[in-house]
């Protein structure tokens, strides 16, 4: 595991929340796979934009504050499902992508990174023989 | 002495290699889009159509000591279990998205498959195939520790492996 590999992970994140109102598009229900539309649809791209500009500039710190963002947004939309009142203005998919969200971008900003290259990787990679005891 | 070396990686096994790690982290993805997708149709408070797909498991039996715990216990604290059920699998699609604890996830995916299928599966215009499928995909996920190819377990991992602590211990048994 290694410094490149983390922000790298959290850039791709980013992206995904940048492209998701792109989900919105369809109006069939059969690849509308997340609502994401009003206020939500805001919020998931900024949390994006922030995730990938973090990501890019290497701030760890920062990257935090996103998935917290992301982490409050979920709530908030898991609080508000089925009432009149629903800010973000999604449901339960637009709570479990914030949710995806929230969990990989502090994953990803708490995780204390090293410069070294990965070190376990040979053993758990698929077709060379596997040393990883456990 | 003589000694056998390794084979040099070849780039044909490479870029299978590459191949093999790529789809399975699509297949990952696409399973967690399944379970984040159909956690959009679970309304709270009433949870209609939810309701309905759980009565079925009573009224079309396809595993009866399972319709009888949906009768006895599920039922009778239907808000309680379908509220569990909205959290349990946002939280599957969650984790696959990124691939965290994978191996976890996924048998907790297989479980709310057969709870589904036990409960779904002689309802009408239901494609039996659909919940066989699904079954399959989770146990390949399972089987494949697909959170490894590009997902967080794969980044982690090595880190984990390298800790005596109780945590790193337990998300290498989960990844």
């Amino acid at each position: 595991m290694n410094t490149r590999e983390l922000y790298r992970f959290a850039a791709a994140l980013g992206v995904l929340g940048v492209v998701s109102p792109a989900f919105g598009l369809s109006n069939s229900a059969k690849t509308n796979f997340v609502l994401v539309q009003g206020a939500g649809a805001v919020v998931l791209v900024l949390i994006g934009v922030v995730a990938l500009a973090c990501a890019l500039l290497r701030r760890g710190p920062v990257l935090v504050l996103a998935g917290a963002a992301a982490l409050v947004a979920a709530v908030l939309q898991l609080v508000q499902l089925g009432r009149s009142t629903n800010w973000l203005e999604g449901n339960g998919s637009t709570f479990s992508l914030l949710l995806g969200l929230a969990i990989g971008l502090l994953v990803c900003g708490l995780t204390r990174t090293t410069d070294a290259a990965p070190v376990a990787a040979a053993s758990d990679r698929l077709g060379g023989g596997r040393t990883d005891p456990r | 002495m003589t000694t056998i070396d390794a084979p040099a990686p070849t780039r044909t096994s490479t870029s299978e290699d590459r191949l093999v790690r790529i789809t399975l982290a699509v297949v990952r993805i696409g399973v967690a889009f399944l379970w984040i997708e159909n956690a959009g149709w679970k309304t709270p408070p009433n949870f209609g159509s939810l309701r309905t797909f759980t009565e079925d498991a009573v009224s079309r039996p396809v595993f009866p000591p399972f319709s009888w715990l949906v009768q006895h216990v599920v039922l009778p604290n239907f808000t309680f279990f379908a509220w569990f059920t909205l959290l349990v699998e946002a939280s599957i699609g969650a984790f696959l998205l990124v691939g965290l604890a994978t191996r976890l996830w996924a048998l907790i995916g297989l479980v709310q498959v057969l709870a589904i299928t036990f409960s779904a599966l002689n309802a009408p215009h239901e494609w039996e195939w659909s919940y066989y499928l699904m079954i399959l995909a989770h146990l390949a996920l399972f089987a494949t520790a697909a959170g490894r190819f590009y997902g967080l377990d794969g980044i982690l991992r090595p880190s984990w492996l390298q800790s005596s602590s109780a945590p790193a211990r337990v998300l290498v048994r989960f990844s």
